[in-house]
């Protein structure tokens, strides 16, 4: 008997074990800061703006709702910040104030405080803010349209659009390291790909985010890429070009990872990943988006609850389910 | 027993009132709805075709039978002279039916015209046929007689890039008007006497 | 207990409005709010046939055998809408062509049909003229609305006027149809904040 584990409950009171929504909204936030800043260093005031604007609106939009519904404020909590932030780096540069404001209040009201706020969203508000906006205003959201004022010094094609429009051969030119670097176009937070690793892996080692779909994400968007490259490559890019360009990165680190949209047990987290980095490459080769990681993971998302029904099973229990 | 048959009468009332009714409705609106689906459906179609015409094509309308249906003839009026009638004519698309004016010159069977007036097309693809003034204009000047294709089957018609199926349609339509027009021509330039 | 004649009217213009209190008939609310022409057409539409139906059927109610009652109100409203169809295409056909299945489809509207049961198959005549009215009023207005909001922000019109000038760009997620669940899903949210007060 003595030498079973046993799982003891003690009365309140409990100690605080110091894990608060706040410290990880901050570290996160923290962790994105390094692309953001390079997407200010890339585009200038403009970015600065954007990341600005969104940031604080979407608190506004936070404290708005909370006085509507009679709830205690929450702008404390930082999630609102998050969620500005995230949807931020998934901005061009060049995107008008309006445009940010009604992306704020999409994601905020419709994304999260619609389903109850924080912990209750099926969805990724920022992924709702940016796709319902990319749908309803298109040229804005086209990045070589947007950008088509700026001086880079390197090649400032958006190099899924040129996949897209040229095949492998027009995205030859790209140096696959320039890229890693952070030399390319794309929307604020996501064209630094060391700065996203970076970010990514110092939240898998505090602990905020779990290393299983980070790492089934890219797997699968790797191996199908590769797939899609060995049975035609003149028609399909290879599997590095797709991780180091868009937002695969950003998407795999800080969009599929968020809390209450993604699964919590080991295999459901396996699959959601990899699934999402599956239909982003069916979405980027074969489906009509430019870049498919903002519609691939809300897609993984809506199949979460579904997920969730793989379980373990649960200890101790006798006989079967007659 | 009594209940059934009260059920019976009064459902039987009930319906014969609401058919007569809608009946007699029918017979009220029915020119008047004709009307305006010519003015608002075809209209557009042929007064385009009939650009400049003295008189309203919509207004001096007549009938001919082909056959067991009845087609309607809209006339225009040029030089103050009545030689250029329009009439619908339909060919098979990619989502359905479409309908095609055709416009022709009765003194020397060239197409004055044509336009699409109905259809289910894709928006975007085949409804380029009916919003795209180059697709129709190519018809005009041509003799109306014999089939039309398009040129991947060896014959005339440019075909609307990407809207293969729906071009195919129109010329079929077009086919459809030239068979049309022919057997009826005579019956034609008699009644258009009447208008000079 | 009968409540007055103006009561039967003015309780569907705000506390039994149909689209947003009886949460009735949404499928014309979701399809035809894309602009305020469609929706005050539609309305206008709505309130002849269940003013219409409404009478008819508190005037046959004595006759009509409670058994095959649903079978007389469907041809009693049946009736309306087919009159309001004709007339439309008769003599505002451009609205007929935009509004096009919806007209026939308000036969299947659960307003009508649930206004026949439960009010005029057991009030008078003139209550339940009074009740029709205030419903059908109270579902073109909140239909207006809904379409007012959607028109507004998804094309930067207002009845066809443009409202911000030329340099808006329209917020296409309005109307499409995602956008007008979400709308109506707020509208619906304000409705209840308001009356819980």
């Amino acid at each position: 008997m003595s030498d079973r584990k046993k799982l003891i409950v003690s009365h309140a009171p409990f100690l605080h074990c110091g894990s608060k929504i706040s410290t990880r909204s901050y570290h996160i936030m923290i962790a994105a800061l390094p692309a953001v800043l390079h997407g200010f260093y890339l585009y200038g005031i403009p970015a600065v703006g954007v990341v600005a604007l969104s940031i604080s609106s979407a608190i506004i939009w936070e404290y708005l709702i909370n006085r509507l519904t009679g709830k205690p404020t929450t702008i404390g909590d930082g999630n609102a910040a998050l969620i500005g932030m995230m949807l931020a780096m998934l901005f061009p540069a060049t995107t008008p104030w309006w445009a940010v404001i009604t992306g704020t209040f999409v994601a905020m009201v419709v994304g999260k405080h619609i389903y109850g706020g924080i912990g209750g969203n099926p969805f990724n508000p920022a992924l709702i803010g940016i796709a319902i906006l990319t749908l309803s205003w298109k040229n804005i959201f086209n990045i070589d349209y947007a950008l088509l004022n700026y001086d880079f010094g390197f090649q400032a094609a958006y190099p899924l659009a040129a996949l897209k429009h040229g095949g492998p051969a027009a995205v030859d030119s790209f140096n696959l390291f320039s890229l890693f670097i952070g030399q390319q176009t794309g929307s604020i937070g996501s064209a630094f790909g060391l700065a996203l690793l970076f970010g990514g892996i110092y939240l898998i080692i505090m602990g905020f985010i779990r290393w299983e779909i980070p790492v089934s994400f890219l797997a699968g968007l790797l191996i199908t890429s590769l797939l899609f490259h060995l049975s035609d490559s003149a028609r399909f890019a290879g599997p590095v070009f797709h991780l180091l360009t868009g937002n695969t990165l950003l998407g795999a680190f800080f969009l599929a990872t968020e809390d209450s949209s993604s699964p919590v047990n080991f295999v459901p987290m396996l699959i959601y990943g990899a699934g999402a980095g599956v239909m982003i490459i069916l979405i980027r080769n074969i489906g009509g988006h430019v870049d498919g990681a903002v519609f691939a993971i809300l897609l993984m998302n809506l199949a979460n609850p579904l997920l969730d029904k793989i379980r373990p099973k649960a200890l101790g229990k006798v006989g079967s389910h007659a | 027993m009594r209940e059934m048959l009260k059920m019976i009468i009064v459902l039987t009332a009930l319906c014969s009132f609401s058919g007569g009714l809608l009946a007699a409705l029918r017979n009220e609106t029915m020119e008047k709805i004709e009307n305006q689906q010519l003015e608002f459906v075809k209209g557009p179609a042929i007064r385009n075709i009939l650009k400049g015409s003295a008189n309203d094509p919509i207004a001096d309308r007549f009938k001919i039978k082909d056959g067991e249906t009845e087609k309607s003839f809209f006339v225009g009026k040029f030089d103050g002279k009545a030689e250029t009638v329009v009439f619908e004519s339909t060919g098979k698309g990619f989502g359905g039916d479409i309908g095609l004016m055709v416009g022709v010159n009765v003194a020397d069977d060239k197409i004055v015209g044509v336009g699409v007036t109905t259809h289910s097309e894709t928006p975007g693809i085949g409804s380029r046929a009916q919003t795209d003034p180059r697709f129709a204009a190519q018809f005009k000047g041509l003799s109306l007689t014999g089939d039309f294709k398009v040129k991947n089957d060896g014959g005339q018609v440019d075909a609307i890039s990407g809207a293969t199926v729906t071009s195919k349609g129109i010329a079929v339509a077009v086919t459809e008007a030239a068979k049309t027009y022919t057997s009826l021509k005579p019956q034609l330039a008699e009644k258009l006497k009447g208008f000079k | 207990m009968a409540k007055s004649v103006t009561q039967e009217f003015t309780k569907g213009l705000w506390a039994e409005i149909p689209p947003f209190r009886l949460v009735l008939g949404l499928c014309p609310v979701l399809a035809v709010t894309k602009s305020v022409e469609n929706a005050i057409g539609m309305g206008v539409a709505v309130i002849f046939v269940l003013v219409g139906s409404n009478v008819l059927v508190s005037m046959l109610r004595k006759i009509i055998p409670s058994k095959v009652r649903i079978a007389c109100f469907i041809i009693v409203v049946a009736t309306f809408v087919t009159v309001v169809e004709l007339l439309m295409q008769a003599y505002t056909y451009p609205l007929f062509l935009k509004l096009g299945i919806f007209i026939p489809l308000i036969v299947v509207n659960c307003i009508l049909l649930g206004r026949a049961e439960a009010f005029a198959y057991k009030n008078g005549i003139i209550s339940s003229f009074a009740d029709g009215l205030g419903l059908g009023i109270g579902f073109t207005m909140s239909l207006t609305a809904l379409a007012a909001i959607r028109e507004v922000f998804g094309s930067g019109t207002f009845y066809g006027n443009q409202v911000f000038g030329p340099d808006f760009q329209p917020f296409n997620f309005m109307v499409e149809a995602p956008g007008a669940f979400v709308c109506l899903g707020l509208m619906l949210c304000v409705m209840n904040s308001i009356g819980k007060k």
